[in-house]
C-alpha cells in the first residue's frame, strides 16, 4: 500500500519519462572520453610549459671521446683532454653564464628511461655540459662554429630551436583537446536534447493538465532539468571514474619521464598508488573533479532551454 | 467578474472555421451560469478558453477582472490560472498518483505549507465522500470517483472561479444534486461558477440564468425556464 501523500509528487514521473540507463551511460561515455582527453591537454600543457621556460638561454654542448687528450697545438706541452678545451673555450661567455658538466650519476639518471639501470659506464658516452646564459644574454653566433673548430665532433645544441618546435607540437595537441572537448559537450548536448524531447512526447497530456493546474514553466522546466542534471552528474561521475584507472596506468608509464621518478614499472598496477596518485597534476585534478558538474550543467542548461521552447506552445 | 466582447477562437490554422465566433457576455463575480447546448456546439472549447488554455483569437476577454491580452506575460497567466479550478470532461487526472496527491495538486502548485495540504484533503476527500480512498491510484477508481476527485481538485485551493464540464455526467442522483448544492452554496459565497451539461433535468433542479451555444454561437442568454 502507498502513502496517501508521498513525496513532492505532481504526476510526472520522470524516472519513467526519462529513464536512467540510456542518458545515463551515454553521459558516462561522454565523461570518460572528455576525462581522456582532459588529461591529454594537461600532459601537452605541461610540457609546452617546461619547454617554453627559458629554453632561449639554455644550451647543451655534448664532447665525444671527452677524455681523449686534445692534439696539442703550436707544440704546447701541457695535455688537455677535449673537454676541458671545450670549458676553457665557454669560459668566455658573458659574466653570469652557468656552465656545469654533468656528473656520471646525472648522466645514468638522464638516461635511465632509455637504458635502464644498465652500468653505462661500459657505453662510450659523450660529456654533456649545460651551459645556461644570463637573462639578458645571447648566444654569440660564433660559439658553434668556434668549438667545432677547436675539438672537433663536438655537437652544440641550442635548446630553444627544439624548444620552439615541441611548443608548436604542444600547442597543436592543446588545440586538438580543445576541439575533442567541444565535439564531446555538442554530443552530450544532442543526447541530452533527444532524451528531453523524448520524455516531453510521452509526458505531454499530462505536462498541459500540470499548466492547467497552474504550474509555471520555471516549475515544469525545472523538474525535468533536474532529472537530466541528476543522470548527467551520475554519468559524468561514473565517466571520470573510469577513465582513471587507464589514466594512473598511463602516468605510471610516463613516470620515468616526469621530473621525480618513481620506481621502476617492474608491474602492471603500481603498488604505491598514494605517490602514483601525488604525480597527477593539480590542473588535471581541478579539471577531472570539475567534470561532473560540467556535465550535469550541459544536461540542466539543454533541458531547460528545450522545455521552455516546448511549453511556448501552450499559452 | 467576467467579460467577453466580441470573442471569436479558432483551432489552430487561419484556413478552418472559427470554433467559437463573436460571443459577447458578461458574468458578474458570485454569478452562476448554466452554459447549454447541444454537443459539438462549442460549450468545452469555450470553457478552455476562460480557463486560460487557449487564448482568444479575436475579441476581449476579462477573467477574474483582469484583461487578457494576446500577448500576456506568462507569469501572469499561471497567476489567473491560481485563481481558476476546472473540472474536465475527461477529468484529466495523473494516472500515476494517488487520490490524495491528485487532489493536493494545486496546493502543492501554489507552494503551501505541507501540513494544511494535507489537512484540506483530507477535509474535502471526506466531503465528495472518497474519505477512505485518499491512498487509492487515480487509475483504479470507477468513474464516478474518477468524477469526484476531479471536483475535490477544482475546488480544493478556493478559487474565484470554478469552470465544470458535464460534472455530473458520471455521478448518481444523490451525488449530482449534493454537487449542484455546493456550486449555489460556492456562487453565494462569492465564486462565480460555470457550469456545462445538457442534462435537462439537473437544469430544472437549480433554476439560474444560462448561455446557450450552437455551432460556436451564443443564440440565447437569459433566465433558465428550459
Ligand atoms: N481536438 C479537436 N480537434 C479538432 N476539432 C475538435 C476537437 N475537439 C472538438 N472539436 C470540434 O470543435 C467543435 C466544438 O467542440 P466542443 O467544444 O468539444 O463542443 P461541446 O463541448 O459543446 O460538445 C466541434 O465542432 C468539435 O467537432
Ligand atoms: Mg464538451
Amino acid at each position: 500500500m502507498t502513502r496517501p501523500f508521498s513525496g513532492r509528487k505532481d504526476g510526472l514521473s520522470l524516472s519513467e519519462a526519462l529513464p536512467d540507463r540510456s542518458l545515463f551511460a551515454l553521459v558516462a561515455m561522454m565523461g570518460f572520453l572528455a576525462a581522456l582527453t582532459l588529461a591529454g591537454a594537461s600532459g601537452a600543457r605541461a610540457l609546452s610549459a617546461r619547454w617554453s621556460g627559458g629554453a632561449a638561454q639554455l644550451l647543451t654542448i655534448q664532447v665525444p671521446d671527452a677524455n681523449a687528450p686534445l692534439p696539442a697545438q703550436g707544440g704546447g706541452s701541457a695535455t688537455t683532454t677535449r673537454v676541458q678545451a671545450v670549458l676553457a673555450d665557454l669560459a668566455s661567455l658573458p659574466d653570469g653564464t652557468e656552465v656545469h658538466q654533468l656528473t656520471p650519476p646525472e648522466l645514468a639518471r638522464l638516461l635511465e628511461p632509455w637504458l635502464g639501470e644498465t652500468d653505462s659506464s661500459a657505453l662510450p658516452l659523450p660529456a654533456i655540459i649545460r651551459v645556461k646564459l644570463p637573462p639578458d644574454a645571447s648566444v654569440p653566433a660564433t660559439l658553434e662554429q668556434a668549438l667545432g673548430t677547436h675539438v672537433p665532433g663536438t655537437i652544440m645544441e641550442h635548446n630553444a630551436r627544439w624548444g620552439e618546435r615541441l611548443r608548436a607540437l604542444a600547442n597543436s595537441l592543446l588545440a586538438c583537446a580543445g576541439l575533442a572537448l567541444l565535439s564531446v559537450g555538442g554530443i552530450a548536448t544532442m543526447i541530452t536534447g533527444l532524451a528531453t524531447r523524448t520524455g516531453l512526447a510521452t509526458r505531454k497530456d499530462i505536462i498541459k493538465t500540470l499548466h492547467g493546474l497552474g504550474a509555471s514553466d520555471s516549475y515544469i522546466a525545472g523538474r525535468f532539468a533536474w532529472r537530466t542534471a541528476t543522470l548527467g552528474f551520475g554519468g559524468g561521475l561514473s565517466g571520470t571514474l573510469m577513465a582513471c584507472l587507464p589514466l594512473l596506468l598511463l602516468l605510471q608509464m610516463a613516470a620515468p619521464f616526469a621530473s621525480a621518478p618513481l620506481t621502476t614499472p617492474d608491474r602492471l598496477l603500481p603498488q604505491n598508488w598514494q605517490a602514483l596518485a601525488n604525480t597527477i597534476p593539480s590542473d588535471m585534478l581541478c579539471a577531472l573533479a570539475l567534470l561532473p558538474f560540467a556535465a550535469a550543467f550541459i544536461c540542466w542548461f539543454t533541458t531547460q532551454v528545450m522545455v521552455r521552447l516546448w511549453l511556448l506552445r501552450l499559452p | 467578474m467576467i467579460r467577453l466582447d466580441n470573442v471569436s477562437w479558432r483551432r489552430g490554422k487561419k484556413d478552418s472555421g472559427p470554433v467559437l465566433a463573436h460571443l459577447s457576455f458578461a458574468v458578474p463575480q458570485g454569478g452562476f451560469r448554466w452554459l447549454l447546448g447541444p454537443s459539438g456546439a462549442g460549450k468545452s472549447s469555450l470553457l478552455s478558453l476562460l480557463h486560460l488554455e487557449n487564448l482568444p483569437t479575436d475579441g476581449q476577454m476579462t477573467i477574474l477582472g483582469k484583461t487578457v491580452a494576446q500577448d500576456e506575460k506568462r507569469a501572469a497567466l499561471v497567476r489567473l490560472r491560481h485563481r481558476i479550478g476546472m473540472v474536465h470532461q475527461d477529468y484529466q487526472l495523473m494516472p500515476d498518483l494517488s487520490v490524495a496527491d491528485n487532489v493536493a495538486l494545486p496546493l502543492r502548485l501554489q507552494n503551501r505549507p505541507e501540513d494544511e495540504i494535507q489537512d484540506e484533503v483530507h477535509a474535502i476527500l471526506k466531503w465528495v465522500g472518497l474519505g477512505e480512498r485518499l491512498d487509492v491510484p487515480a487509475t483504479r477508481l470507477s468513474g464516478g470517483e474518477q468524477q469526484r476527485t476531479a471536483i475535490a481538485r477544482a475546488i480544493i485551493h478556493r478559487p474565484g472561479l470554478i469552470l465544470a464540464d458535464e460534472p455530473t455526467n458520471a455521478l448518481e442522483e444523490s451525488q449530482a444534486c449534493r454537487l449542484l448544492d455546493m456550486f449555489a452554496e460556492l456562487s453565494a459565497m462569492g465564486t462565480t461558477v460555470i457550469v456545462a451539461t445538457h442534462n435537462e433535468s439537473l437544469v430544472r433542479r437549480l433554476e439560474r440564468p444560462f448561455l446557450f451555444l450552437e455551432r460556436g454561437r451564443l443564440v440565447d442568454e437569459g433566465d433558465a425556464q428550459v
